[in-house]
Parts: structure tokens; sequence; C-alpha cells
């Protein structure tokens, strides 16, 4: 992963873009984010992963909450619902559940996954409903000006937390392992052509995937989940790291501190629409 | 004028739990409904599963249409005296009660039931538990006992007993069946060589009023719920909660085999959201809830009439605020259901006021949801829902699903999803549709669907506007009058549950000689304005009586309207009391000035 230190020249990337054809799937909003923000990245990486996947626009779905993240669905040319504050996994559910043959993919920052919506992820992870959760875990709320997070630091200073932080921070990637997602990554903004592989590989993948997105919020957190932190605090997986196995994949997940990139764990097994078709069979239904 | 010559009665078995006493009632109501008579009928049961508490079957067996229970019963059948006891003055004067009077213990004094029989009513004692313990070697079938018991006392047909019996037991040995039969056939035994004292008359009529279709009994959940599958439901998300859950399990049983898709969901937020969710791709869509999980509903529902997605919610009404009376009725989600939420986020709602009408508004309501892109709420209530009455179920496929009109994209016009129209509906496109993508948001938002705040004014009369044809929904009973026309001295105005009540009351009243009517409101929101001012100009008086004690339809009405009405609030948890509306009419009528009367200022909003 080199990349980190390779320059990013403009006329370079804007033909990079038009060779790829993936501007294609960017609507005709122009982002609302603060220039440097991390979300860019993640947008850039779900077109990149649509045009690799050939998914047409006509049937995915872009589902989000309510958030700097949650914005998203305007700025993709594909169906999009922007719903209530933390309530986007139900929603995004039942999308998929009104219409299996769509493609969903479910999208929040980290206040609207780990605060206000935390009590649907178990549930969506545990039935196994095919999409995928990107999760943009900046630590921060950006859209209300810089409150604390369920992922902030301890001893960060925020407007809501002038004398510290003193809440232990949530390790989303063991909750989700816990919880029984069937497919668990993470990625970094600042890494966006290995983002963009890991949203493909988020999105190929049956049953409910999480992908987690280090994004610094680069108007509100100057100090912490800096690019200059994060460029130096993450590292890889280990090379020989078995996907398959949940244990080693929490041990990774500990680390908190040195996030590691890449897929921790992927399983194949039915899902929510699988079991649903079963439980149709068993009732005597076709 | 209605004419009571038929049969008409009520009978009440009363027992602890673990006696049977719901089963019992459940047999006898599915009997007289197989023999042809039409059936009314609400247990209450105590909170608890297990233990001693109370419970009590009410049925109301008439040979022409009845609208509720009556106050007073003509039969009292004790299965428990204790329990029993404080209801022996619910029977009518010339009335049965039913008891054992073979005691296996000594009693208290006082503690038998055949001490407190007034003098008017007919005792029936007999060896309950003996006779019981005879046929089947044990006391468990004593609830059947007394089924055959009034069979024999009231020369009624057996074979319609016996066959609900083997159909109840269907599952059971067969040694539970023919038990249950010896247990049956010993009670009518006994019950036809006593001889008979009271006046209570159980006799068929000829004529029929049904529309030609097999008349069905069920109650307020179960019309709901058949209502929904014959609308060919797709989808639906729920969460337990008293009294709706019954609509849940049914739903699990019988939508798997028809391909539906049902999901228990961790919260009432989550079901409706993901309701929202399948209702936004096209899918047939409900989740059916009580007041309490409405309350956590209330933003998701926002969200539904803000991004104009269809979708039905079914709200069954308890005891209220908080966790409240759960196993009790109220009518107090008026307000919630018509404006909970934020924002001017005006939907549909609709109140049927007896079974019939649950099953019709439910099979309707994803049609007209669709129609107008919005939420629609059904508001019925824990006495609804639980109650027993025959309905004429609709004849083919009334309810089904109109094939929907795909959508083209324009040529060289980018897709609108929130057009402003004429009708201020929008042409609707669906997730899968080709060249038609766009986003649909909880922000305000222009025509195409992204965020905008200019144009708050002109989405807000869209979205208020598209309702207005709603009360002229064809097929649908937005509000109906009864009684008199013309100019009458009291108009009673009522909604839901209790109107059975009210109209019950119309007819004594009118038999007592007051010029009176009665009308209905289903659709509750948008408000049929035209027939509620008809009406308001016909009364002298207008009464609204209803189960919740700051008068929300009340308000309702008397603020949309600017006018005053009486009102009659009752938050007992129990359902209407006849007597009690007919005492307030004859004040009325008097020109009595009512203590209840007062104008849109407490609880009015409009």
């Amino acid at each position: 992963m080199n990349e980190r230190v390779k320059p990013v020249y403009l006329e370079e990337k804007l033909e990079e873009i038009r060779a790829d054809g993936h501007q294609e799937y960017r609507s005709k909003s122009l982002p609302t984010w603060c220039p440097g923000c991390g979300y860019f990245s993640m947008a850039e990486g779900l077109t990149v992963a649509l045009n690799r996947l050939e998914i047409p626009f006509k049937d995915v779905v872009t589902v989000s909450g309510i958030g700097c993240a949650s914005r998203f669905p305007f700025f993709v040319s594909t169906y999009g619902f922007h719903t209530l504050h933390g309530r986007v996994l139900p929603v995004a559910t039942g999308v998929k559940i009104g219409n299996d043959d769509l493609t969903v993919i479910a999208v929040g920052g980290d206040g609207d996954a780990f605060a206000i919506g935390g009590g649907h992820i178990p549930h969506a992870a545990r039935r196994n409903v095919d999409m995928t959760y990107l999760v943009f875990d900046n630590g921060i709320y950006g859209l209300t000006k810089g409150q604390t997070s369920p992922t902030s630091a301890l001893g960060f200073k925020t407007s809501s937390t002038p004398y510290e932080n003193g809440d232990v921070p949530l390790n989303p990637l063991m909750m989700l392992l816990s919880y029984g997602a069937s497919w668990v990554g993470q990625a970094y903004a600042g890494h966006p052509h290995h983002l963009a592989d890991m949203i493909t590989q988020a999105i190929s993948h049956r049953g409910f995937s999480f992908l987690r997105i280090l994004s610094p919020c680069v108007t509100f957190d100057k100090t912490n989940n800096t690019y200059a932190n994060l460029n130096v605090n993450v590292r890889d997986l280990p090379e020989d790291h078995d996907t398959s196995d949940l244990m080693a994949a929490m041990a990774q997940a500990q680390h908190n501190d040195h996030p590691a990139l890449g897929v921790y764990f992927e399983h194949d097994r039915a899902t929510l629409g699988q079991v649903m078709g079963a439980t149709s069979k068993r009732a005597g239904g076709d | 004028m209605m004419a009571r010559t038929g049969t008409d009665i009520q009978i009440a078995i009363c027992g602890s739990a673990g006696d049977g006493t719901i089963a019992s009632g459940d047999i006898m109501k599915r009997a007289a409904a197989l023999m042809g008579f039409n059936v009314i009928a609400f247990d209450v049961y105590p909170p608890e599963i297990r233990g001693f508490g109370k419970c009590i079957s009410r049925i109301r067996i008439s040979s022409t249409q009845a609208y509720s229970l009556k106050h007073e019963s003509d039969i009292l059948v004790s299965l428990n005296d204790a329990h029993a006891i404080p209801h022996v003055g619910e029977v009518r004067d010339f009335g049965a009660v039913l008891y054992d009077d073979h005691l296996v213990s000594s009693v208290p004094e006082g503690g038998h039931i055949s001490a407190h029989i007034k003098p008017a009513q007919i005792p029936y004692g007999f060896s309950i538990r003996q006779i019981s313990e005879l046929a089947t070697n044990s006391a468990r079938s004593r609830n059947i006992v007394i089924l055959g018991y009034m069979a024999g006392l009231f020369n009624l047909p057996r074979e319609p007993f016996r066959e609900i019996i083997r159909d109840k037991f269907a599952k059971k040995a067969q040694s539970v069946i023919d038990d249950n039969i010896k247990a049956f056939d010993a009670g009518v035994h006994e019950g036809q060589a006593v001889f008979k004292l009271d006046d209570v008359e159980v006799k068929r009529e000829s004529g029929d009023d049904s529309n030609g279709s097999e008349a069905v009994m069920m109650t307020g959940n179960g019309a709901v719920v058949r209502g929904f599958m014959e609308a060919g439901i797709q989808s639906y998300f729920g969460y337990p909660i008293t009294p709706a859950t019954s609509i849940m399990e049914r739903l699990a049983v019988e939508m798997p085999p028809q391909g539906g898709k049902f999901l228990q969901t961790e919260d009432e937020i989550s079901a409706i959201a993901a309701a929202v969710g399948a209702g936004y791709t096209g899918s047939r869509a409900a989740t059916a809830t009580s007041g309490p999980g409405l309350a956590l509903m209330a933003e998701m529902l926002g969200l539904g009439v803000m991004a104009e997605v269809p979708l039905v919610v079914v709200v069954s009404q308890r005891g209220g605020p908080s966790t409240g009376l759960p196993t009790k009725t109220e009518q107090s989600d008026l307000n919630l259901a018509v404006f909970g939420g934020s924002g001017d986020a005006q939907r549909i709602v609709l109140a049927p006021t007896n079974v019939e009408g649950c099953y019709r508004c439910a099979g309707m309501a994803f049609e007209i949801a669709e129609t107008y892109q919005v939420p629609v709420i059904l508001l019925i209530d824990l006495y609804l829902s639980n109650r027993y009455e025959t309905v004429f179920p609709a004849e083919g496929n009334a309810f089904s699903p109109k094939p929907r009109k795909p959508l083209k994209p324009a040529k060289g016009k980018p897709y609108k999803r929130f057009e402003l129209t004429e009708s201020s509906v929008s042409p609707r496109a669906l997730p899968g549709d080709a060249g038609l993508m766009h986003t649909v948001t909880g922000l305000e938002h222009n025509e195409l669907g992204r965020p905008n705040d200019a144009i708050h004014m002109d989405m807000s009369i869209k979205r208020h506007e598209k309702l207005k044809p709603a009360v002229h929904f064809p097929g649908l009973t937005v509000s109906k009058r009864f009684g008199d026309e013309g100019p009458v001295r009291v108009g009673i105005l009522g909604w839901g549950s209790s109107f059975g009540e009210i109209l019950e009351t119309m007819y004594q009243a009118q038999a007592e000689g007051i010029r009176c009517s009665a009308m209905k409101v289903v659709m509750l929101s948008p408000l049929p304005m035209e027939s509620l001012k008809a009406f308001y100009d016909d009364c002298d008086e207008v009464l609204v009586p209803e189960l919740n004690y700051e008068g929300q339809f009340a308000g309702l009405v008397s603020g949309a309207l600017g006018r005053p009405v009486t009102r009659l609030n009752r938050a007992t948890g129990t359902p209407m009391v006849v007597r009690e509306i007919l005492e307030e009419v004859r004040r009325l009528a008097e020109g009595e000035p009512s203590p209840l009367r007062s104008g849109n200022a407490r609880g009015a909003r409009s």
C-alpha cells in the first residue's frame, strides 16, 4: 500500500476518471462536503465499484440516514432514499425485502450507525440481509458542527465535551464480528484505491457486508483522526490473516489504535431472502 | 325503527383463568354462528397469563343485526362463584343464572352465588362438576357441560356444538374429542330434563339479511388480516404489542404460503421503517401496533408523508397514556393518529366501527395509500380487535391490486418524482424502472426530489391538496347517517368501536319518541366536512360519546367546524354503556342545560 506516498496530479486524475467512465454514476448535485473531506473518496470508491461490477443504475438503491455521510444518495445517479437519523438499516431491509432484485447499499456515519442507530445493527447483521453497509467513521458529528460521537477517542475535546470526552469509544469491528455479520472489513479514505477495492468486494459478498471506512473530518477534528495521524497509524492486515477465522478477526479488531485495513472476516450463509424463501416452502408455498 | 321480535339473547360465562371460560364462549359463539345467528362477542381476561384472574366471555346472539353488546345479559353462567357474584347484577329480570349447586367443600357465608341471585332472576343450580366427572372421569369438562345444559334447556340444535367441539379439538387426541362430546351430551341430558322457568327464547327466524355470501365469524383483528390477505399484502413487519399482536401472529401463518414476506422486527421503529422501505419499492407493505408503538412510529410516519410513500399502519388502541391499561379498551390515540409527528404531516386515518368495517377498510387501505401516495392508518381499539361478529366477505377479488402502468422516461426532460400536477399526485417511478432514477428524502425538496427550502409552501399545499378527494374514494364508506332524516332534536356523532352502542341508543331514543339520528365518521383525516356540516345543520343538539377523557374526537370535529358539541367522555377501560348515552340524549332532548356541553376550547385542534 504505497499509494500514501504517491502524489496525485489533477490532470492525471481527470484523465483516469474519464477513461473509467464511472463519472456516469455521479448525479448533477454537487456534494455538500467540506474540501478535503474523506467522504469524497468514498463517493469515488462506490462509483468505481458499481462501474466495475457493471450493476445498472436502475437496480441500485442507496439508502442513508442523517449526517454528512448520509447526504451521499444525492450525489450518485442511482435510486436513493435519504431517510431518518439512525434508521438506515431497517429502511434498507424493507427495500431489499420489497424487491430482492435490487442492490441495496446502506450508507451512514458513526453517529447515525453507533449512537441513534446502534440498536438496528445487530439485527440486520444476524438476519444476514443481503446488502452492503458503508459506515464512514470520522469520530465526530460534523453536520451539527462538532460534537462527540460514540467512536470519539477518550480525552477528545469537542463542543459537547469541552472538558474532554470521558466515554470509552466503541469498537465497531468487534461489535459487527460478534453480531454475526457475514462480511466485515475496514478501509481508509486516505487510500482511495484500496477503498474502491474493498467496496467492490463488500458489494460482491452475498449477505450482510459491513465496511468501516476511517475518514478524517478536516473541519472539526484537527487533532485526532487526521490524515497525518491516520497515515501513520493504519496498517495492513497480516498477509496470513485467515478471513474465515472469527477469533483471528477479533484479535485483529482489538488494535483500534493501529487499525488494520482489509477483509477481517467473511462467511457464506443463508441470507434473509433465502430464509424467507425456505419459510414459504415449509409453509406449503411454491 | 328497529323491530326486535326474534332471538336476541346475551350469554355471559364467567370463570377463573384455567376453567376453560374463553374456550367455552368460543364454542358457544361459533356454534351459534353455524346455526345462522348474528353473533357479537367480547372476552375479558386478566393480563396475567397464569393465575386465578377473572375471565368473562360475553356472547350476544341475535336473529337480526345487533350493533353492540348489551349492558344486561340474559344468562349468566358461573364456573367460579367468587368471580361471578359481582356480575349477578348484570342479569336482567327473568333472566337465568346457571351455577354449580353441588359443592365439594363448604363455603363461607355469602360465598355461594345462590345467596346473591335476585328475586326476579331464575336460578338453575345443577351438579356441573359431578356431571363432568361422571361423563369423563375429570372435572375439566365443566365448561363443556354447561354448553350442553344450555343446549338442552333452550332446545338448541346439538349438532353444531358437536361439530365445533370436534373442530376445536381436532389437533388433540381422539379421546379428548370423545370426552368433550360425552360431557356435552351429559349436559344436554340434564338441561332438557329441567322445567324451564325463564323467558329467554332462542329460535331461528326465517328470512336472511345476508348478501348471498357465506357468513364468517371473526374478530376485528381477524377481519383486518382477511382484508389484507385479499388485498394481496406482500410484506409485513411487526413487533408484538397488545392488542394488535394477533394480527401479526395470523399473518405469520397466512403470508408465507402465498409468498408474502413476514418479518418480526427488533422494535416498532424498525417495523414501520421497513414498511416505508418496502412501500417505496412498490410492495404492499403494512405494520400493526398499539398506541405506545404508534408513538415510536410517529417520526417515520412523517417520512412516509414527506417522501410520499404508500404503506398501511394498523393501530389498535388500548388505555393510555404510557403503558397504561394494556388489556383494556380506549379511544384515546385519535390525536396521535391524526396529528402525531413533527410538522404539517397530514395522512389518511380510517376508523371502522365494526368487524365488517375492519375487513373492508383493511381490504381497501393499500389501494387508498397507493392512490394518494401516503401512509394510511387504520385506527381500531381493543374492543373491536377482540370482539367477534359475523361478517359477509366480499364477492370475488374485490381488493386485488390493479396492474401497475409502467412509467416511461420522457425524452429530454428530467423525471420529476414530485411534479406539481393538477391533482397534486405525482407520477411515481419505482426502483428498477429504467431512466427514472431519483432520490427521495425527508428533507423538503423540489419537484426533482433535491433538497430545497424555498418551495416549502408549494409542497405543503401539494401534500394536503392531494388528500382532499379521498373523502370521495369509490366504494369506501367515509361517513354514514342513521335514524331520522331531516331536522332532528338530537344527533349523536360517533367513531370507532363505540358506534355500536351509539346506534343501539339511537334506536331506543327513537322508540321513546325522540327525533334522533346518529352519524358515524370513518375517515378521521381528512374529515368529510360536507356531510359533517349537513349533519350539524340538521341537529338542534350534537352529542359526541367516546371512550377517552379529553374528548379527542369532539375536539377534532368542533374545532374543524367551529361549533360547540356536548361531550360524553368515558375513560373506564370498558365499552360505552347504552343507558348512559340514552340518559344524555333524553336530557338534551328536553332542553336541559348539560354540564357536558362545551365549545372548542378544551382539546380542540383545528
